[in-house]
């Protein structure tokens, strides 16, 4: 097995035998099983890289029913002192199971998919909503990451028309690529790594001052693997709510009140991983006001919709729905009428799941401005 | 159970629990089996920690189960009397006892499906749960109407409501509301052959014995309790909190007793010995001192609070206690859960135990000196500290602990350290006035000692289980009983 840092190894001594962050776990609220917890995860993987055992299908299929989401870390009280980072050591493990060619199948389709078609769906490139974009020259480029692309256009209609009412020049990326974010968290960091190249290159071609991004996955992979993979973008990178509310701020964005109660779904990649929080409730307020209001459930403490739940059980993850129904009914408990969210996949499985009308951040905007 | 799993007749019993609870709530994995053979009990920890390299495996279950409601588990349980396989009931796994270990194999049902809210009664003030809920979920349903349970355990996160049940569990505020066991209106429960009963739907009748009684406590030995109506209570407008160091156990022990006697009400209190002031004290909340760390609140209507307020102080001052004011109480209060988080909890390869007991105010003072005593002087190796943390009218429980740093490398021989620790230091109690458990329960870990604290009234008991459990296959070889 692939050496163990030593952080990892004091993840796995402090959290096998440690059950207390364990209800914050949404995966452990799928499936309900043990295996699926913190705790669980820490014993199985502490089997393997300190008690001497191989790691066994089942095992494999727990450390890859993780979802990313560092609840676990915003919930540990031990975080000061001790930094358990058990996304790290997911993300190690996998890394690990696949250089010893033990990923399962459902996890090896989708990175076949994503080096051969730049998507998690095997979907035809030809169907997404950049296929037909002809790239200029222009200030901002926007990226808008698989689920815009492939099954949300509705959203980049959104901020296309925010870009042309503020006459703002912009430009997509034809055949917009992976920014190989799915890659590294399935655990191929090399085939990721490629890809980041290959969207680096992309993104300087298009020679842009300003990258506005729509996907928090990829927003969370140029702003923090580029660099650390020695990609360096010369752009002012931007999560779509804080290029709104820079609008906002200079005047140039000017959005109509809302009567209605407004709630925002925090983002676990712009929020945990980056700290991304008040962006998006200031574009909110904008035009909400005193209707804005929280959930039960905010900033660090956010319920997961799924951003990273790719596979599940030893198929694709198909029940992002459950996770989308916990947040809509702390919606509804606070008797909002509109949910904010922050990636396509939260719009989905929050929208699947109540009659409240759920939207994108830029959604909200564009429907709102003057 | 009498077949492994290359035989058809394993597959044949997993059909038929696929068939109860659908296939996806049954598992067999090996990752499952694993991590459902450890739970909070230290010797399930150190077996597994200590794996590498040597020929040591734990027990482990054959089919985990997770059932969504009592019918499905009623059912379980009678396919588990057709075939005699053992059933041990899961809920978070916390227990400190080895509880909820499959030692024997066989089925373990997790509750945690079953995690309804059913009901919450604001005119009754009581609330109906599932118990596989989280307790912490519940309370955080509880919070948004401005209510809570009152039960402020420091696992409150990890456990279940049926859980605590089953170990009569205790939180931070149990002086003035008491330990789970008091909260109880009624329960579901399904008895080990299958039926599905309801204790009556309030406890306070003059109608014979209380069948609550039988399973709160029971841990999982006698049926599985499967939904509870809990007494629930509004938040209260003002919480306040005091600290004081006193200049000895005894004098701390003396201002607690007074706090109860005099009728103050208090809803904490919380004294640490000598030792424990300094070492876990100053650990978590940076003080440095010598004496005994005292730590009371009130809470209700805040001008009540500020009268209790006002006595208590009065009662400290007399005892001639170094006041450290409001704000290291309202610490200690905001800190509570944090002594339980990695890097502050004691862990691997500490060896070291919970030695909670209870004995009245007449006897609790002998019960830690007896139990210092025999740690200290028989086990050079183990530190002894203790805190006073549930108080009761009558006496208070005592939370003590032992701790080593570098027990034997060879686990046979860390388990009669551990066990010959735990034998005495109860042993010395029990002669002392205590007993053997005040919130933890029995388990595996204290088993083979509760016939010794029953006595001849054990037959009781053990005529219960075999009435109830003919076929003995609840939770096999724990709280007393054998296969
Ligand atoms: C960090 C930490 C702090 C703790 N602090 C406290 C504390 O402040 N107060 C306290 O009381 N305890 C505390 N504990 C101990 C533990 O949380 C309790 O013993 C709790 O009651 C166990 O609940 P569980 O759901 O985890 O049960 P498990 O460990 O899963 O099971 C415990 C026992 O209950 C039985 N059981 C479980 N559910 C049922 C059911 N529905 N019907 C019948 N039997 C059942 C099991 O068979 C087993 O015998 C702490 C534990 C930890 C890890
Ligand atoms: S992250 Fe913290 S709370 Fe969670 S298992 Fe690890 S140590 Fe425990
Ligand atoms: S990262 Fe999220 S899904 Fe994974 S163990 Fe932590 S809380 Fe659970």
């Amino acid at each position: 097995m692939t050496k163990i840092t030593q952080n990892n190894i004091d993840t796995l001594k402090a959290c096998r035998y440690c059950p207390m962050c364990r209800q914050s776990c949404p995966s452990e609220f799928i499936s309900y099983r043990e295996s699926d917890a913190p705790r669980g995860r820490a014993i199985l993987l502490h089997s393997v890289y300190l008690g001497g055992k191989e790691f066994d299908s089942s095992a494999i299929q727990a450390i890859y029913n993780c979802f990313l989401c560092g609840a676990c870390k915003s919930w540990c009280s031990g975080q000061e002192l001790g930094g358990y980072d058990i996304p790290e050591l997911i993300k190690f493990a996998r890394r690990d199971i696949v250089s010893h060619g033990l990923a399962p199948q459902s996890v090896q389709e989708i990175r076949n998919s994503l080096v051969e078609n730049d998507n998690t769906r095997n979907l035809d490139s030809k169907l997404s909503c950049t296929a037909l974009v002809v790239e200029k020259t222009a200030d901002v480029l926007y990226i808008l990451g698989e689920g815009v692309n492939y099954t949300n256009p509705e959203i980049a209609e959104a901020f296309i028309r925010i870009l042309g009412h503020q006459q703002i020049q912009y430009t997509l990326l034809k055949d917009e690529p992976t920014s190989g974010k799915e890659l590294d968290l399935l655990g191929y960091r090399k085939e990721a790594q490629e890809k980041a190249k290959n969207m680096a290159g992309r993104i300087k071609a298009a020679g842009c001052k300003t990258i506005v991004v729509s996907d928090p996955l990829v927003y969370d992979a140029l702003k923090n693997d580029y660099p650390a993979w020695g990609l360096k973008l010369e752009s002012e990178i931007l999560h779509v709510s804080e290029y709104l509310l820079s609008l906002i701020r200079s005047g140039k964005l000017k959005l109509k009140p809302t009567q209605m109660k407004v709630t925002l779904a925090d983002s676990e990649f712009l929020g945990r991983n980056n700290g991304i929080y008040e962006a998006p409730r200031e574009v909110v307020r904008a035009s909400a006001g005193e209707n804005f209001a929280e959930m039960q459930w905010h900033h660090e403490y956010l319920q997961s919709a799924g951003e990273a739940a790719f596979t599940f059980d030893g198929s694709a993850f198909k029940r992002g729905e459950e996770l989308g129904r916990k947040i809509s009914i702390k919606a509804e408990d606070i008797n909002a009428e509109v949910i904010v969210a922050l990636s396509a996949t939260a719009k989905n499985n929050i929208a699947a799941t109540t009659g409240l009308r759920v939207m994108d951040i830029v959604e909200f905007a564009a429907n709102l401005m003057v | 159970m009498k077949f492994t799993q290359n035989s058809y007749m394993f597959d044949m019993v997993l059909f038929e629990l696929q068939d109860i609870a659908g296939k996806e709530h049954v598992s067999t994995r090996a990752s499952d089996k694993e991590v459902y053979s450890i739970d909070y009990f230290w010797i399930s920890e150190m077996w597994h920690d200590r794996q590498a390299g040597r020929d040591i495996t734990r027990p482990m279950a054959d089919f985990i189960v997770h059932p969504a409601n009592a019918e499905e588990v009623s059912k379980v349980l009678k396919v588990a009397n057709n075939y005699k396989i053992p059933v041990t009931t899961w809920g978070g796994g916390s227990g400190s006892q080895g509880g909820a270990l499959p030692v024997f194999g066989g089925i373990i049902l997790d509750t945690k499906r079953m995690d309804k809210i059913y009901k919450i009664d604001e005119k009754s003030m009581t609330v109906e749960v599932g118990t596989g809920i989280i307790h912490q979920t519940l309370e955080w349903e509880l919070e948004q109407k401005g209510l809570s349970t009152m039960h402020d355990p420091a696992s409150a996160r990890c456990a279940t409501v049926g859980g605590f049940i089953a170990h009569r569990g205790t939180g931070v505020l149990s002086t003035k509301y008491g330990k789970i066991e008091d909260m109880i209106v009624n329960m579901e429960v399904v008895l080990p052959t299958g039926e599905i009963i309801n204790t009556l739907p309030v406890p306070k009748t003059a109608c014979g014995p209380d069948l609550n009684q039988i399973f709160i406590g029971s841990e999982g030995t006698l049926g599985v309790v499967t939904k509870v109506t809990l007494t629930i209570h509004r938040l209260p407008e003002s919480r306040k909190f005091r600290a004081f160091i006193f200049k000895d156990l005894s004098t701390g022990l003396r201002v607690g007793q007074r706090l109860i006697s005099e009728n103050l009400q208090p809803s904490v209190i919380r004294l640490y010995s000598e030792n424990e002031t300094k070492e876990v004290i100053k650990k978590v909340l940076g003080i440095e001192k010598t004496g005994a760390y005292l730590v009371y609140g009130f809470d209700g209507k805040q001008e009540m609070v500020d009268l209790q307020m006002k006595y208590a102080k009065a009662i400290a001052d007399q005892e001639e206690g170094e006041d450290l004011g409001t704000e290291l109480g309202a610490e200690w209060w905001k800190n509570r859960y944090k002594f339980f988080f990695p890097p502050y909890m004691f862990h691997l390869p500490q060896c070291f135990g919970t030695l909670d007991t209870v004995a009245t105010f007449s006897d609790i003072e002998n019960v830690y000196n007896a139990m210092k005593e025999v740690v200290e002087t028989r086990y050079p190796m183990a530190r002894f500290i203790g805190h006073f943390s549930h108080w009761f009218p009558w006496g208070c429980m005592l939370y003590a602990r032992f701790i080593i740093e570098t027990p034997p490398e060879d686990p046979h021989e860390a388990i009669y350290l551990h066990n010959s620790i735990w034998n005495d230091a109860l042993r010395a109690a029990m002669k002392a006035g205590g007993v053997l458990n005040e919130h933890h329960g029995i388990g595996l870990k204290l088993s083979r000692l509760t016939p010794e604290l029953y006595g001849n009234s054990f037959q009781i008991i053990k005529n219960l289980k075999k009435s109830l459990d003919p076929n003995s296959i609840m939770n096999p070889g724990k709280l007393g009983f054998g296969v």
